[in-house]
């Protein structure tokens, strides 16, 4: 029988949470949705579109202190309390669970693997789940009173063992899923884009030059995808010298210095190069590294981009171009 | 699991100035030591360190100093930029920050048994000279040995007291762009030496180090000479920041410097546009 959680009681689970970890959830905050603190339990969101910023801001901090020096001291950042992020979307989930084959790839990111060891990840889908594409438990609505559990890790299932759930047969299915975007069946062939974008470069420049006028440098895009993850490391001093921080912050391949090296040179020297670094990273590079396209279409760098840049617009441009130019040789 | 992104503590042993703009710093470590590989290297020739200080930042760096001292290590550092020019106020006895080595350094293996030719200009010559001590420490693993070295003015070949022990060993041939009277080496550009060597292309490895225009100069010499891309090898210069291969800085194509290079074939990056 599955065990399910009735929705009046999701606000109790996260009460309870609350006792013993730091719980963030996605909420409304001055016409937008973003991750916050729950202070509130009734105030957090189970059904929305996508939040402002990604999850990937607890385990990718926009910017963090790696390490202190006190008086020649050196102290390595400490994580002192276990925390949960509820509410994650499917896709938010898909887009840790690529981020952290990313960081464990070796050598792999310590900083970000302790915040993943320290965080419980529950997702929470209107619709049906499919194949769960991670986290630690998923709250999948059954009915309108009602969502089963995928308890997926240890973790996941000593929360879903908790008495806010009970064992119960609904004869409610959930929701099935909706159709999905054009950019989703664009990223179901990776081969395809990376192709794509490759042969772009030098044979569909007109895309690159344009979107290199149009984009603003501001580096929006980068801070909102799930899967960005450039980072600076910076080094911070008290006025006495007496404490220094190396801090490292959320940087952006689009911006003007991301590839200037001392004494000047800057190996993107134009926005439309450093644009197309942004597509070729995501779509070429890590298809060749990974496998797979860096983009789970969560639409926030469409629907952020001050220079209304869709990226759906642009593959589809790209791709088309390209299949007319090269058609498929079949045998 | 060791945290690659904590730094250990090492203090400069030595200082010294090699032209108006580099110095020559020698780092020892304090309370822990460079661990040996089976052959004896503490790093290999070509591998690069990030190297810094507190409340500075960090920079990569090529190992200058022969990879089989066990006790220190030198890194030539050019005034180029913010942590550079923090790290030329320091003095003797001063305490540095050091993590590495990172990256694949020259694959020492493919160029026993081999004529060498090391091509580099200016202050690309650190990672060259790591190899030069390395082959001169091996000597008999290698065939005929050039180092070809040029540079704007005499004053900016680095390494004098050094390039006069090495030509005990192999030929060291100089040129520089600008010469000052009592000057008696070659002028004109490093890619122009290659006239001066006498190699068997089909049995020769290329290192080169140094800046692209130099690179390029050579693809119409070493080529029309007989030598292949796979034998010639490139150290590439990025703005390496994390040297794990996660913050993007030092990307070129497909490839990251620090952890697929930053040697490469030169066949491997002669086609990156960036």
């Amino acid at each position: 029988m599955p065990r399910v959680i009735s929705k009046n009681h999701i606000p109790n689970l996260l009460i309870h949470l609350k006792k013993s970890h730091d719980v963030f959830a996605p909420m409304e905050k001055e016409g937008e949705v973003v991750f916050g603190n729950v202070e509130d339990p009734t105030k957090v969101l189970l059904n929305y579109k996508t939040t402002l910023l990604p999850p990937k801001i607890y385990f990718l901090p926009p910017e963090e202190e790696l390490f202190k020096v006190t008086n020649g001291r050196v102290q390595e950042e400490q994580l002192n309390n276990k925390f949960v992020v509820f509410g994650l979307s499917r896709k938010d989930l898909e887009a840790i669970v690529y981020l952290d084959q990313i960081m464990n790839k070796k050598p792999a990111d310590t900083f970000y693997l302790n915040r993943r060891r320290a965080v419980t990840l529950i997702g929470v889908s209107e619709e049906e789940v499919g194949v769960p594409p991670g986290g630690d438990l998923i709250l999948e609505k059954i009915s309108d009173r009602y969502y089963r559990t995928l308890a997926l890790t240890k973790k996941g299932k000593k929360i879903a063992d908790l008495e806010f759930f009970e064992e119960k047969e609904i004869n409610h299915k959930a929701k099935s899923h909706e159709a999905t975007s054009k950019l989703d069946q664009i990223l179901l062939d990776s081969e395809l884009i990376a192709r794509a974008i490759e042969w772009s470069r030098e044979n569909y420049r007109q895309i690159w030059e344009h979107l290199g006028r149009v984009c603003l440098g501001c580096g929006i895009c980068t801070y909102v995808c799930p899967l960005c993850y450039c980072t600076s490391t910076e080094d911070k001093t008290s006025f006495d010298q007496t404490v220094c921080s190396r801090c490292r912050k959320w940087d952006a391949c689009t911006l003007p210095g991301f590839a200037k090296i001392a004494g000047g040179h800057n190996f993107r020297p134009t926005q439309a190069a450093r644009y197309f670094n942004w597509f070729y990273h995501k779509f070429v590079r890590a298809y060749k590294e990974f496998g797979r396209a860096q983009c789970v279409a969560c639409h926030r760098c469409q629907r952020y981009c001050p220079a209304g840049i869709d990226i759906e617009k642009v593959l589809e441009e790209i791709i088309n171009a390209f299949q007319k130019a090269e058609p498929e040789r079949k045998f | 699991m060791e945290n690659l992104l904590q730094p250990k503590k090492v203090k400069i042993i030595k200082l010294q100035e090699m032209s108006a703009n580099v110095k020559l710093f020698r780092l020892a470590p304090v309370g822990w030591k460079f661990p040996a590989d089976r052959d004896g290297l503490i790093f290999t020739p070509g591998q690069f360190f990030l190297v810094g200080r507190w409340g500075v930042g960090e920079a990569p760096f090529g190992g200058a100093s022969s990879p089989f001292e066990k006790g220190s290590i030198e890194i030539g550092v050019r005034k180029a930029g913010n942590v550079t020019a923090a790290l030329h106020q320091l003095a003797r006895g001063d305490e540095m920050t050091i993590r590495g080595p990172y990256g694949n350094g020259y694959p020492l293996d493919f160029f026993k048994g081999k004529d060498v030719v090391m091509v580099t200009g200016g202050c690309g010559i650190p990672p060259i000279a790591t190899l030069i001590e390395y082959i001169i420490a091996r000597r008999e693993l290698f065939g005929r040995v050039y180092l070809l070295y040029g540079a704007l003015t005499p004053d900016d070949l680095l390494f004098e007291e050094r390039y006069k022990h090495w030509e005990k060993h192999i030929k060291v041939i100089l040129t520089v762009d600008k010469p000052t009277p009592d000057w008696k080496g070659h002028i004109g550009l490093v890619s122009e030496l290659t006239r001066e060597i006498k190699i068997d292309p089909v049995n020769t490895a290329t290192a080169m180090c140094g800046p692209g225009p130099m690179a390029a100069a050579l693809e119409n010499i070493l080529r029309p000479l007989g030598i292949a891309d796979r034998r010639i090898f490139v150290s590439e210069e990025r703005k390496m920041s994390c040297g794990i291969g996660k913050c993007q800085h030092c990307t070129t194509g497909d490839k990251y410097v620090c952890t697929d290079g930053p040697v490469f074939y030169y066949d491997q990056v002669q086609s990156n546009w960036d």
